[in-house]
């Protein structure tokens, strides 16, 4: 841990400088403002309404924040040398993938935590001004929803380091960490589909079925955490459900990283 | 100069800039936009495609079924609306239910426009039959349910059943299950129906949506008016009132109400009352 703790506060002081920050923080205050003006145009669930803007603001800066600057934080070093600087002290390969990782965690923490605050502030506001259009309320729901938002992007900035560990530029960790998050999220209704089809008046081969069947494991299953639309009409969520989903996460983000220290301490730099 | 002839650029171009920017937009209107297609994307691609937005996704889909409808108010030609737009319109709110279908809003927009309007009632059944599966909390669906049963569809029996699962929800209103009840009796149509919609009006507190219903209920309270009169007349006389003129002359009544909605009351041939605006 002593050796691990410096590289991550390296790597959370690096990202906070970040100038995309301002640009993900501005971005983000202005869509909770936004709350306020559409949750205006909603007649009957206005409630449901402004915790979906909320939730889904959060969600979506916080990709933004694993996309942008996370993926930054990894390649940098790889792109701009100084990766050597860092291997050439007592430290190995692997500890320094765990302490770049734990950086980066605490960037996400930081940064939904300052999110959440504002996303509480503006669904306070629109419940002021429209105290009796939420009906199914719960703040813990959107509390547990925010965690999961939290894990869902811890195990996603995971695969960015799975995927750095190989690949040569950070412009291709993007893109496949792109790739993974639409299938993460699509996975379980893309299999429904296709399981299916006639639902949606489509053909299917059975070649695609099973090649979805295999992503199916292959991908992380992101929407396991999409608890939103729960959150929004205060439906409820069983406690033995918070801890497989937990658990999952946990399990993969380890698979992850541990994949990624094993690729990174085989890999050979110029 | 060279500080200066920026700032004439831009003060230059700012101005051409607006009014190329109005001549874009309104050819961009001019373009065909695939008019007389009702086709939204099916609604299991959308869900995929929103990915983990489904909610946001929902809202999008309902506002913009909102704003369209709105839109149509600034039209000057009669039907205001015409068939394959009501097709698109119940297909996008189908696709926001789709997409969550524990929001209210859209159910609430189809009940309130499809079925009066779009003449889409079993549609809008079918449409609120998903919603109340969903929110099995909520009283107002079924509710719903029942009264197109009812009221559109002529289906007493289902009605009534519609309306017992409704005051069996939480907080359902008390006259619920003595509404079903009194849907055995044949032959009270509008009076039931004033019921109904009075118990809807009571539920609505969105300007608009209560204007609405306000002005279908008072037309309804006048064809309830007239009925009974007619009925009070064929006692009196003997024989049903041939036009409603027949009751004013004979002191029955003293007018014939107004239509709220701008057509004029008369006795069709099987004796009931109707209106030439087809209250629409």
């Amino acid at each position: 841990m002593t050796v691990l703790w410096p590289i991550a506060v390296i790597t959370f002081k690096e990202g906070i400088r970040n100038r995309a920050i301002y640009g993900i923080s501005i971005f983000a205050l202005l869509l909770l403002g936004a709350n306020l003006l559409i949750s205006s145009m909603i007649m009957q669930e206005v409630g449901k309404v402004a915790v979906d803007m909320a939730l889904s603001t959060i969600s979506f800066t916080g990709l933004l924040l694993v996309l942008f600057v996370g993926i930054n934080l990894m390649a940098k070093d790889l792109d701009k040398k100084t990766i050597y600087m860092v291997l050439s002290r007592p430290i190995s390969r692997p500890q320094y993938i765990i302490g770049k990782f734990l950086g980066i965690v605490l960037l996400i923490l930081t940064t939904i935590s300052i999110l959440s605050i504002f996303a509480v502030i503006s669904i306070f506001m629109v419940k002021l001004s429209y105290p009796g259009y939420f009906p199914r309320f719960s703040w813990p729901l959107i509390l547990l929803s925010i965690s999961f938002i939290t894990i869902s992007l811890i195990l996603l900035s995971a695969l960015t380091f799975l995927f750095a560990s190989f690949s040569s530029t950070s412009f291709i960790t993007l893109v496949l960490t792109i790739i993974s998050y639409i299938i993460g999220q699509s996975i379980m209704d893309v299999k429904a589909l296709v399981e299916a089809p006639q639902a949606a008046g489509i053909k299917v081969s059975p070649v695609t079925v099973k090649v979805v069947q295999a992503a199916y494991y292959v991908f992380p299953n992101l929407s396991i955490f999409d608890i939103k639309t729960q959150a929004a009409h205060g439906l409820p969520i069983t406690l033995s459900y918070i801890f497989w989903a937990v658990s999952y996460g946990v399990v993969y983000t380890a698979l992850a990283i541990i994949v990624a220290s094993v690729i990174f301490r085989r890999r050979e730099f110029p | 100069m060279q500080r200066v002839l920026p700032i004439v650029l831009i003060l230059l171009l700012l101005p051409i800039h607006a009014s190329i920017l109005s001549k874009v937009a309104e050819g961009n209107k001019l373009l065909p936009k695939g008019e007389g297609t009702s086709y939204v994307l099916p609604s299991p691609i959308l869900k995929i495609m929103s990915l983990e937005f489904d909610g946001i996704a929902s809202d999008y889909t309902f506002l913009k079924a909102l704003v369209f409808f709105g839109s149509t108010f600034e039209r000057k030609e009669r039907p205001r609306v015409k068939e394959w737009e009501w097709r698109w319109f119940y297909n996008i709110l189908n696709a926001s239910t789709h997409l969550d279908p524990y929001f209210l809003d859209p159910y609430y927009v189809a009940q309130a426009h499809l079925t009066w309007e779009g003449n889409m009632v079993r549609e809008t059944n079918a449409l609120l039959e998903k919603g109340s599966r969903y929110r099995d909390w909520d009283w107002v669906l079924p509710f719903y349910l029942g009264f197109n049963s009812f009221y559109f569809l002529l289906e007493d029996a289902k009605a009534s059943e519609y309306l017992m699962e409704a005051s069996k929800r939480p907080d359902a209103s008390p006259i619920l299950a003595s509404l079903a009840t009194r849907l055995a009796y044949k032959g009270k149509k509008t009076e039931n129906a004033v019921i109904f919609l009075q118990e809807i009006l009571s539920g609505t507190d969105d300007e608009n949506t209560k204007k609405m219903y306000e002005t279908r209920l008072n037309a309804l309270k006048a064809i309830l008016f007239l009925e009974r009169a007619a009925t009070a007349y064929q006692e009196r006389f003997k024989r049903p009132p041939e036009k409603l003129e027949d009751m004013t002359a004979k002191n029955v009544i003293r007018e014939i109400p107004k239509d709220p909605y701008g057509g004029k009351f008369y006795i069709d041939k099987d004796g009931s009352i109707k209106t030439t605006s087809e209250l629409r």
